[in-house]
């Protein structure tokens, strides 16, 4: 419990920062919006965008003129971001005891790696939590003006839900990172790419529909908005293969990390 | 029972070396002194039994138990200072105590605050603003504070002024007497025999000597600097002298005996200055182990 509490206070700047900017940039491109907002004009001049543009930028198809279709649009956006925190979170939360040498003294208490572990992981947890409820009261309080609907609301639940699952793959694959790699700057570096390797896959996916089946290598392509919105859920295959990439994480950090030499 | 037992514990980092077949056992209630010079894998063997890193080969155990396996239950009688302490920066010194403290089973506040009074340290300061000293300083309280029945220390007296050295030893016999255990180590031989009973000697990895301090001060070599105007080595040439360099105005030798023999050779002569000094510990292993 000891723990739990003294990493959440460690986090809690980075966590206010992070809060402030999701809130900040949600609040001004929820203000563009009102630009959007039932003006068939702007939709006429999206339509005259060259396509390909259109899809590295994934705002090909919805309809921004509506609340679902703009945030639709901000939905990938959401999920680098938070996944960002997450990813960068999880590999801090373990490799900064070697970063910052405090491993010769936390370390050796009483403890095993397996609580430390623990301990962490239900701080980082709650650190996703608190984030996706920020995001999620940021975009439901600015969106209130423009009358969300009962449909709305259920394709905001549902984006909110699979925002803290993403947030939940790569906070597992960075502890899971920096579990095997010895070296904290690397494991935070190999965390990053690995997430930016998978936001690549995303866009050239989009451009290029040959290449579908690489969508299960990249969760921003789990759980795309125009999907949920279309469908009212979150598509089976997708959360069974979250729930594969989340556990195998977990489970890699507890088994990895408490039988490796630490850094000093 | 053993304090600890060291069972052929090897330990290589890829391809090099740490320790090599460390075999030894340091007894319930000694102070044990492990000295060695920098990089001789000291802190490598330390670092093992206290589950940092884990052996290439062999095991150690701790009051009959496997360092390893029962790591955290054994961990809750050992108390560790490392040879340089860092701490989270932003935390305040009781904070941190307290922290730490709030692991052990046992109510520490009574001994940390004792502690923490002897060495005075201040207690309401950020860790970030204190001094290299003043951190080894919250290192020992935060070390000692559970009364643990094993202490380790890995080069304790680097940064602490000879008042605060003193101190810590001071604080350091009370604890043994208390029954604790000690394992001291360090590169320097004359703390180590100040307050040791017997030592380990580990160089490149592997003990060379495992011997008691009574034997280590029969062999005691002193370095000795002559200086004058006109020195005659061949009075200097008794038995103990070694070594011998220098010339007319400054003779280097090395002294292992009856001080007073030597003593009566230097008055004989007239001389500037004289310069008796403990010799270094690659002195020493240059002398004792060749």
């Amino acid at each position: 419990m000891n723990i739990v509490l003294r990493e959440l206070r460690s986090n809690l700047k980075s966590l206010i920062i992070w809060s402030g900017c999701m809130a900040t940039l949600i609040l001004i491109m929820m203000m563009e919006f009102e630009a959007y907002y039932d003006n068939p004009e702007m939709a006429g001049l999206l339509d005259a965008m060259p396509q390909a543009l259109m899809k590295a930028f994934s705002i090909a198809g919805p309809n921004l003129t509506t609340l679902i279709g703009f945030v639709s649009i901000a939905s990938v956006y959401f999920y680098i971001m938070l996944g960002i925190f997450a990813v960068l979170l999880g590999s801090s939360i373990i490799s900064k005891e070697e970063r910052d040498k405090t491993a010769e003294f936390f370390l050796t208490l009483p403890i095993s790696r397996t609580r430390a572990i623990s301990a962490k992981l239900i701080a980082a947890v709650i650190n996703c939590l608190l984030l996706t409820g920020v995001t999620a009261a940021a975009l439901y309080s600015s969106a209130a003006p423009y009358n969300p609907d009962q449909e709305f609301l259920r394709f905001f639940r549902l984006l909110m839900s699979a925002l803290f699952i993403i947030q939940m793959i790569f906070l597992s694959t960075g502890m899971c990172t920096a579990a095997v790699i010895k070296h904290y700057k690397k494991s935070g570096n190999y965390s990053v790419y690995t997430l930016l390797t998978a936001y690549i896959i995303s866009v050239v996916i989009s451009m290029d529909n040959k290449i579908d089946f690489l969508k299960y290598f990249t969760p921003f392509k789990y759980f795309e908005a125009q999907y949920i919105a279309a469908s009212g859920e979150l598509e089976l295959k997708y959360l069974i293969i979250s729930a594969v990439i989340i556990i195998a994480g977990f489970t890699g950090t507890y088994l990895i990390y408490p039988k490796r030499d630490l850094y000093i | 029972m053993h304090a600890i037992e060291f069972h052929k514990l090897t330990k290589y980092y890829g391809k090099a070396r740490g320790i090599i077949e460390v075999d030894f056992n340091v007894e319930e209630g000694e102070i044990f002194g492990f000295i060695g010079p920098n990089g001789a894998g000291k802190s490598t063997a330390i670092r093992t039994i206290l589950g940092l890193i884990f052996p290439t080969s062999g095991s150690a155990d701790i009051f009959g138990r496997d360092c390893i396996k029962y790591g955290p239950e054994i961990r809750e009688n050992i108390g560790y200072l490392p040879s340089e302490v860092f701490y989270y920066e932003k935390m305040k010194v009781i904070d941190l105590l307290k922290y730490s403290a709030g692991f052990y089973k046992k109510d520490c506040t009574k001994r940390l605050y004792e502690l923490a009074d002897i060495m005075e340290l201040d207690l309401k300061r950020r860790i970030e603003d204190l001094s290299y000293g003043n951190k080894k300083k919250v290192g020992i309280v935060q070390g000692l504070l559970h009364q643990p029945k094993l202490i380790i220390l890995d080069e304790p007296t680097s940064g602490l002024d000879p008042l605060m050295q003193q101190k810590f030893f001071d604080i350091i016999s009370e604890e043994n007497s208390k029954g604790s255990t000690v394992f001291f180590s360090s590169h320097i031989l004359a703390e180590v025999q100040e307050l040791c009973s017997r030592v380990a000697i580990i160089k490149e990895g592997k003990i060379i000597k495992l011997e008691d301090i009574k034997t280590l001060r029969q062999d005691n070599y002193k370095k000795i600097v002559v200086k004058g105007d006109n020195l005659d080595s061949s009075a200097y040439r008794i038995e103990g002298v070694s070594e011998m360099t220098g010339d007319t105005r400054t003779l280097n030798f090395f002294y292992r005996g009856d001080i007073n023999k030597l003593s009566r050779i230097i008055s004989s002569q007239k001389i500037e200055d004289i310069l008796i000094q403990e010799p270094t510990l690659e002195e020493i292993f240059m002398h004792y182990y060749k």
